[in-house]
């Protein structure tokens, strides 16, 4: 090598090492993109923190409990709100498409702060309530009580005979609160568990 | 006996004005507690969304919020129960769980302004003690990269100068 290929490969170096030694100033000034997916996890298990043993078969005045459970992995801390609907087989779900909730009036709520990378879980106990009729080809609820809160349902349903069984259904939105609103959006997560109103 | 019978009388009267005024008075409460459950659940939605916010702001500054929002939770979790009550007609309910939630985020959004402060102070220090290393590192390995391209061109030069020319003869 002669001096001029020699000055090259030490102006090379040089540099280098003094980006290596200016690295922790440019990371507090340039921001690096971190690439992780972000996303809310949405769920609702049974009373032994399983999915498979959800209650279905629903006797008037009995108890039931499900837990409800939300992850945060969105990057920062999140407020959620949990939106408790209950509706026959004919009333409006959440439209998942156009990232709309259904149209039906919350009973009861949760709300949830919620830490990046952690979760948050409740219990939800509910039974359904007197006055409760039915005959051969519908169905009656008129009271549900959800963690020992009683809400006026009036919910009537159709004898389902492909299924048999007179369906009813408890489900939950997820809403996250938008800091640039400063107010509460569907954020396009539910779930809900069937149940089968079987006798008074 | 005329003045027993006023006497009589002045009680059954106050007697009733008592009544009267209790039934008043507790009507009064009803209806100012339908409007006060009102403005307690405002209150309280903007003051956890509030705190939410600052706890937003510090996190964003590098403090551990895991705590304070442990504590804001509760606060989530009263406001939900204010908000059922008032779906339930419960006023006095909502009022008072809206108030207890009020309360919290109040005390959390201070400390969280608090640990902000704190953390973003020590942020800055941190940055001002990072870049002034590093700037002073760099300029080190600037200045002894200098001197050693210097050290090194003598040396080679040296090297060359030491060397002595051979002469080759091409006889045949």
């Amino acid at each position: 090598m002669n001096l001029e290929e020699y000055r090259t490969v030490f102006a090379a170096g040089s540099l280098v090492i003094m980006l290596i030694v200016a690295t922790p100033t440019l990371g507090l000034i340039v921001p690096f993109p971190r690439g992780i997916e972000r996303f809310s996890e949405f769920w609702v298990l049974d009373p032994n923190h399983m999915a498979e043993d959800y209650p279905f078969n629903v006797r008037v005045n009995e108890s039931y409990s499900v837990f409800v459970g939300v992850g945060n992995h969105l990057g920062s801390s999140s407020y959620y709100s949990v939106y408790v609907k209950f509706r026959n087989q004919t009333q409006p779900l959440p439209n998942a498409t156009a990232s709309e909730p259904s149209p039906l009036p919350p009973l009861y709520e949760f709300r949830a702060l919620v830490v990046d990378g952690g979760t948050w879980e409740a219990p939800l106990t509910f039974s359904v309530l007197n006055p409760f009729s039915r005959n051969d080809d519908s169905a009656f609820v008129g009271r549900l009580s959800i963690n020992d809160l009683v809400f006026s349902v009036n919910a009537s349903a159709k004898w389902d005979s492909e299924n048999s069984g007179f369906y009813y259904q408890i489900f939950l939105e997820l809403w996250l609160y938008d800091t640039a609103s400063q107010s509460f959006r569907f954020h396009n997560r539910f779930v809900g568990i069937w149940l089968n109103v079987t006798s008074s | 006996m005329s003045g027993v019978s006023t006497l009589k009388f002045s009680f059954v009267l106050m007697t009733l004005l008592v009544f009267a005024s209790q039934s008043y008075i507790s009507v009064t409460i009803a209806q100012v507690s339908e409007s006060e459950a009102t403005l307690a659940l405002t209150s309280a939605e903007g003051a956890v969304s509030s705190a939410y916010q600052a706890v937003l702001r510090a996190e964003e500054a590098g403090a551990n919020v895991s705590g304070l929002l442990v504590q804001l939770n509760d606060a989530g979790e009263l406001l939900a129960k204010a908000k059922v009550a008032y779906r339930l007609e419960d006023f006095d309910e909502a009022a008072h769980s809206a108030s207890l939630c009020s309360k919290i985020s109040e005390n959390v959004k201070n400390e969280t302004d608090e640990l902000h402060v704190e953390t973003y102070g020590s942020k800055i220090t941190g940055f001002w003690l990072t870049s002034t290393g590093s700037l002073v590192g760099a300029v080190a390995v600037g200045l002894g990269s200098f001197w050693g391209w210097r050290f090194f061109k003598k040396r080679y030069y040296e090297r060359v100068l030491e060397m002595k020319p051979e002469v080759s003869s091409n006889e045949s």
